[in-house]
């Protein structure tokens, strides 16, 4: 039952339409404030005003959309494209009541099953098949389910999100560190995979929120395991055979951008030792980051925006730390790489359970 | 056998890429043709043809997210699996194919 759900599968499709919108918006926020020294928002627009007072509420339209694109693109993934209205509705109210990103999530997977449950069991005269996408399925859709936000759970989110909040900004000492640690092992843990993505997504949401630090977590233990890797091998180049220090050449200025992803084929020939260290650095360079109060408003593109951070410095002593200790744990743990390895080009594949694998 | 795939991840920068690529790598190393399109963040990239998707005995669907296009399959037989499948084992994959379909 769960499985058919595929919740996974539309939250990542959420993600994914939401990715562009959110560093777009957060970049803009950030470049208005940093150049031009804070400014408010616009409010009256006869009045004159400022291209950074522009920018920034510009970046925040943008912020303020999230839930709604979020909840549109999983209600499109559910039930395809008659999702689209009703999943915008659903995340309009969620901004509206507080109930943010969560919200806009919760309401995009109701208003897809809904309308993917109209499609399929509401029957109507055939000359009405006509009206289906474009009236009835939208109005019975977005009048349900925004009936459910508004009353039932649009209230108990948005004082869940507000809890969380407040639990955050008022962690001290003990706790923050500990959940840097966390953040910061979670987001390094498989390069880019669904566990790196359940941080990811935690970090979105309480950007939405204002609250900036677990994204600074997420972007600098991101950036731990190639820059760690490369440290590891300027400091013991026997460690890495010819094809693995050519993929180090490529993980490093992937790095720089925060694409994980260039770790991949270190961590596949020799995973125990590879994610371990990687997670481990990250993790620190996570508590780090929650220790020093570092924020990043803008949920990726690497160095580029460490100037657009909160305590840029305290930045850069996280990612710092968190490589060194990641390098200096693969150069303790991994073997210097057999010669042998240099001829065999061949990848090992690994042997992963494909009965599960249909052909439809 | 003649394979047509789509690969598309989350993020649509890296993994959607690497996909691609051990697909390709794998179809040609067992002798198999094989055209695949990407769907990231930019956009479709190396769009399947009409042709290519009615000569071909397998759809393989490697995405993590909703593909676009997926009507083009109809009356197809598709595998669907997660980029990772395809990342970490694409030759067990096409083998495991082969072997269903009796090819």
């Amino acid at each position: 039952m769960l499985k058919k759900l595929q919740l996974k599968k539309h939250a990542l499709t959420g993600i994914s339409f939401m990715l562009p919108l959110v560093v777009a918006a957060g970049l803009l926020i950030a470049i208005g404030n940093l150049l031009g020294g804070n400014p408010s928002l616009i409010t009256d627009y006869k009045a004159s005003y400022t291209i950074w007072q522009a920018a920034v509420t510009l970046g925040v339209f943008g912020m303020q959309l999230l839930p709604g694109v979020i909840g549109a693109a999983i209600a499109y993934s559910i039930a395809d494209r008659p999702g689209i209205a009703p999943g915008l509705l659903m995340g309009m109210i969620a901004n509206a009541m507080g109930a943010g990103f969560l919200g806009g999530m919760l309401g995009g997977y109701l208003a897809g099953y809904f309308v993917a449950f109209l499609k399929k069991r509401l029957k109507v005269p055939k000359w009405a098949q006509g009206l289906m996408p474009m009236m009835i399925i939208p109005l019975i859709s977005s009048i349900v389910i925004g009936l459910i936000m508004f009353f039932v759970i649009g209230k108990p989110i948005a004082s869940a999100s507000r809890a969380l909040e407040t639990l955050l900004v008022n962690m001290r000492g003990g706790s923050k560190v500990v959940f840097g640690l966390i953040m910061g092992a979670m987001a390094a843990f498989d390069f880019g995979g669904p566990v790196n993505k359940v941080a990811s997504l935690f970090a979105d949401g309480l950007l939405v929120n204002g609250i900036y630090g677990p994204e600074a977590i997420k972007v600098c233990a991101s950036m731990i395991p190639p820059f760690g890797v490369a440290l590891s091998w300027l400091i013991k180049r026997s460690r890495y055979n010819k094809s693995e220090s050519d993929n180090i050449k490529i993980a490093f200025p992937m790095g720089i951008c925060m694409i994980t992803e260039g770790v991949i084929p270190l961590a596949a020939v020799d995973p125990l030792r590879v994610i371990f260290s990687c997670s481990t650095g990250a993790a620190v360079g996570g508590a780090l980051i929650m220790l020093q109060n570092v924020g990043s408003p803008v949920p990726s593109g690497g160095m580029f925006i460490v100037p657009a951070m909160v305590n840029p410095l305290g930045f850069l002593i996280s990612l710092g730390v968190g490589s060194v200790i990641t390098a200096l744990l693969l150069v303790a743990l991994k073997k210097d790489a057999r010669p042998d390895d240099v001829v065999l080009e061949e990848e090992e594949e690994e042997d992963i359970d494909l009965s599960n694998v249909k052909i439809n | 056998m003649k394979i047509v795939g789509v690969a598309a991840c989350t993020s649509g920068i890296a993994h959607t890429y690497i996909a691609k690529e051990k697909l390709l790598s794998a179809a040609k190393e067992l002798g198999h043709e094989i055209q695949v399109e990407t769907q990231g963040t930019i956009g479709t990239e190396d769009a399947l043809t009409e042709k290519n998707i009615k000569e071909a005995d397998i759809v393989i669907i490697a995405a993590d997210i909703k593909i676009s296009g997926k009507e083009r399959f109809h009356g197809k037989k598709i595998v669907e699996v997660p980029t990772h499948v395809v990342i970490k084992s694409p030759k067990a994959l096409i083998n495991k194919i082969q072997a269903d379909l009796g090819l």
